[in-house]
């Protein structure tokens, strides 16, 4: 088991840091799915080897949400966007940079939760927080309304793989409130980003800057 | 009680879908007006006869839960009074349903006993006010409510995060996965769990839920969410939804101070409370418009309220619970009336309404008394809780940070009152206001100044015992 979960947290870091390395959003999205279907798989295997079925609909449901409507909701969002930032910005060498910080500092933080428990799984707890942590840079530092979404949704992975790796999954109803949340917010989401572009004709950060002191 | 309390604004909400025209206006007083009633009755029988429980104790309202439901019902009924008056009856229904659920959400957050529900309720209020904020569908409008979905759900993840880990610290000493999240557990097995995890999480609940509530460095939405959303709107968002968020603080405090020693989640609320109070004197005195004057004065007194409770002990914590009352009552009334000096004018300018108190005097009047209220000056309860709060603080030891926080109050208070000035006796601007009428909100502004002078001159009895309940949970 904490060879299992080990790998795919570390495959899941991985799939983090190339959405921060790649520019072309259709290929974020993809890694996205690609990150959802990781931690789907994360939680089906701890459902079958730590002997909890609920997990298993956990994986499914999971699966269905993050790995299937909301890289669909997520695609209506970018359609029209030209696929990479048309200003050639920042390399993304900073930013790697920053998220390798990153890692780092989340093998620091989650020291203490790490002390206090005996689960196979603890190992893996801090590449689960470091995919959180990636996840809040992307949302802070998106250059669009896609590049926000995105953070927060790669945000919100790691703290699923978080509460796999650490409880075994929250009790049902919190965490089909979690799944709830996290559909109507990308749906909202999709209508806000909707008007922006109705009224600005760009979902470009840069338009949405008319409230400053 | 609490099931009906719950399903009144609920089922409100949902029949309001369907329902339009006079009918929609009609159904939406009813709800608002049974919704304050239970309110209050559930507070009173709270601190008549004690706990109570609803669903297997899944709902649960003790004494904290009774103060936060009565102030929702109150500003809720002030908000809903005034709520016709920005809707046009077109959009009446979707505006009184999402308002209704808008409520619900509060309720629910502030009466379930399990830690997850809660988290779901409150990050609720950010899915059903998002559209209200954009209800008057401006560019400056929807930017808003972008920045104030964004910014709440990235808090509300944060929060999430600390909510896990508190389960993670729970769990092990306490099997069963349905009962592991209610308070009443999580304070039993308080002493037992593990000092550092509980520490850090609740550094992700104060940020998470912070930024919910307002506390800076996390404010950013905040100015923009209230001063763009429609005044009734704005009350409920200033005047209880910060509060909800300071809620979900409180009841995590004694959990931490029982796992973790008293001192550490004291200082994170000062520092918080602090730079919040700082924050928001600078802004005060640079805002050249009047509802975002208000907003940071919200940013202000969540501020001082996580003071007071970090200062802690029994001043404290007493003097933070009055003063969410006290603030909530302020803030919501002046925001209504700051919802018709801007209809009367136009402009939420500060320059565009100069000298209203001439054409205007009796809307200039009681915008001037809430305005000495909210700024702590006597006979209204903001001084009274106050003095609690700052006497807390010199009584507990930590005379360095109540002064520097008496200082930032008086900062503020400058500030405040320059624009207030300003505002009601300013050189004349050129327009005149196109509703002359002098048209006040009478009901809400009357019953808001009168339990300010309540909690300002003469406690009512039983409040005293009330505030004395509700610091006893949150202080242990």
């Amino acid at each position: 088991m904490t060879t299992a979960s080990n790998l795919l947290a570390f495959v899941g870091l991985v799939v983090t840091l190339a959405i921060v390395w790649r520019q072309s959003w259709p290929g974020r999205l993809r890694l996205f799915a690609a990150q959802s279907l990781v931690l789907a798989a994360l939680a089906a295997t701890l459902g079958l080897l730590a002997a909890r079925p609920r997990l298993l609909l956990v994986a499914l449901v999971f699966l269905v949400v993050k790995a299937v409507v909301i890289p669909r909701v997520l695609r209506r969002i970018g359609a029209g966007m030209p696929v990479r930032p048309v200003t050639p910005g920042k390399s993304s060498g900073v930013a790697l940079l920053v998220a390798g910080v990153l890692v780092v500092v989340a093998y620091a933080v989650m020291l203490p939760v790490k002390a206090a428990t005996e689960l196979p799984t603890e190992g893996a707890i801090p590449l689960a927080f470091a995919m959180a942590l990636i996840g809040l840079f992307l949302c802070v530092t998106g250059r669009d309304a896609f590049g926000h979404i995105l953070g927060f949704l790669v945000f919100e992975n790691g703290i699923f793989g978080l509460a796999l790796l650490a409880t075994y999954g929250l009790p049902g109803i919190v965490e089909a409130g979690v799944f709830l949340d996290v559909l109507v917010i990308v749906l909202i989401m999709e209508a806000v980003v909707g008007e922006v572009r109705r009224e600005h004709e760009s979902i470009d950060e840069q338009r949405l800057r008319e409230l400053r002191e | 009680m609490i099931v009906l309390l719950l399903a009144v604004p609920l089922a409100g909400a949902a029949v309001l879908t369907r329902a339009r025209g006079p009918l929609a206006a009609a159904l939406h007083g009813l709800t608002a007006a049974l919704t304050l009633l239970l309110a209050l009755a559930t507070a009173v029988a709270v601190f008549r006869t004690g706990d109570l429980t609803a669903l297997d104790g899944f709902l649960r309202a003790d004494a904290l839960s009774a103060w936060m439901v009565a102030l929702i019902g109150l500003v809720g009924a002030a908000a809903a009074v005034e709520a016709p008056r920005y809707v046009g009856d077109a959009v009446a229904r979707r505006f009184y349903a999402l308002f209704h659920l808008f409520v619900f959400t509060m309720l629910l957050a502030v009466t379930t006993d399990d830690i997850g529900l809660m988290w779901c309720a409150i990050e609720g209020t950010t899915l059903a006010s998002v559209f209200l904020v954009n209800f008057e569908r401006t560019r400056a409008s929807l930017e808003a409510s972008y920045k104030y979905l964004l910014i709440c759900s990235v808090g509300i993840a944060i929060a999430f995060l600390g909510t896990v880990l508190v389960y993670f610290a729970d769990i092990q000493l306490f099997g069963d996965e349905t009962y592991a999240l209610r308070w009443t557990t999580l304070l039993r097995l308080a002493p037992g769990l593990a000092p550092r995890v509980v520490q850090l999480a609740f550094v992700f609940l104060v940020v998470g839920y912070g930024t919910k509530a307002g506390l800076a460095p996390m404010h950013t939405w905040l100015p923009d969410a209230h001063s763009e959303a429609p005044a009734p709107v704005s009350a409920l968002m200033s005047g209880v939804l910060l509060s909800v968020g300071i809620y979900a603080i409180l009841r995590f405090k004694p959990v931490v101070d029982l796992a973790a020693g008293a001192a550490f989640a004291g200082r994170i609320l000062l520092a918080f409370g602090l730079l919040s109070m700082a924050v928001a004197a600078l802004f005060l005195w640079t805002t050249q418009n009047f509802k975002r004057m208000l907003a940071y004065s919200s940013v202000e007194h969540v501020g001082l309220v996580c003071v007071g409770l970090g200062f802690g002990g029994a001043w404290g914590v007493t003097g933070a619970l009055l003063h969410i009352a006290n603030h909530a009552l302020a803030k919501s009334m002046l925001f209504l009336l700051a919802g018709r000096i801007r209809a009367a004018y136009d402009s939420a300018e500060i320059a565009a309404v100069r000298g209203l108190s001439r054409p205007l005097p009796r809307t200039g009047a009681a915008f001037l008394a809430g305005m000495l209220a909210l700024m702590g000056l006597p006979p209204f309860g903001l001084f009274t809780s106050e003095v609690l709060i700052f006497g807390a603080g010199f009584r507990e030891g930590a005379a360095a940070a109540a002064a520097l926080g008496l200082v930032l109050l008086l900062v503020a208070f400058a500030g405040l009152l320059r624009s207030t000035q300003t505002m009601l006796y300013g050189a004349p601007a050129g327009a005149p206001p196109r509703e002359p009428s002098g048209a006040w909100p009478v009901v809400p502004v009357t019953v808001a100044l009168g339990l300010l002078l309540l909690t300002g001159l003469a406690w009512p009895p039983g409040l005293d015992d009330a505030l004395g309940r509700i610091a006893k949970i949150v202080a242990r």
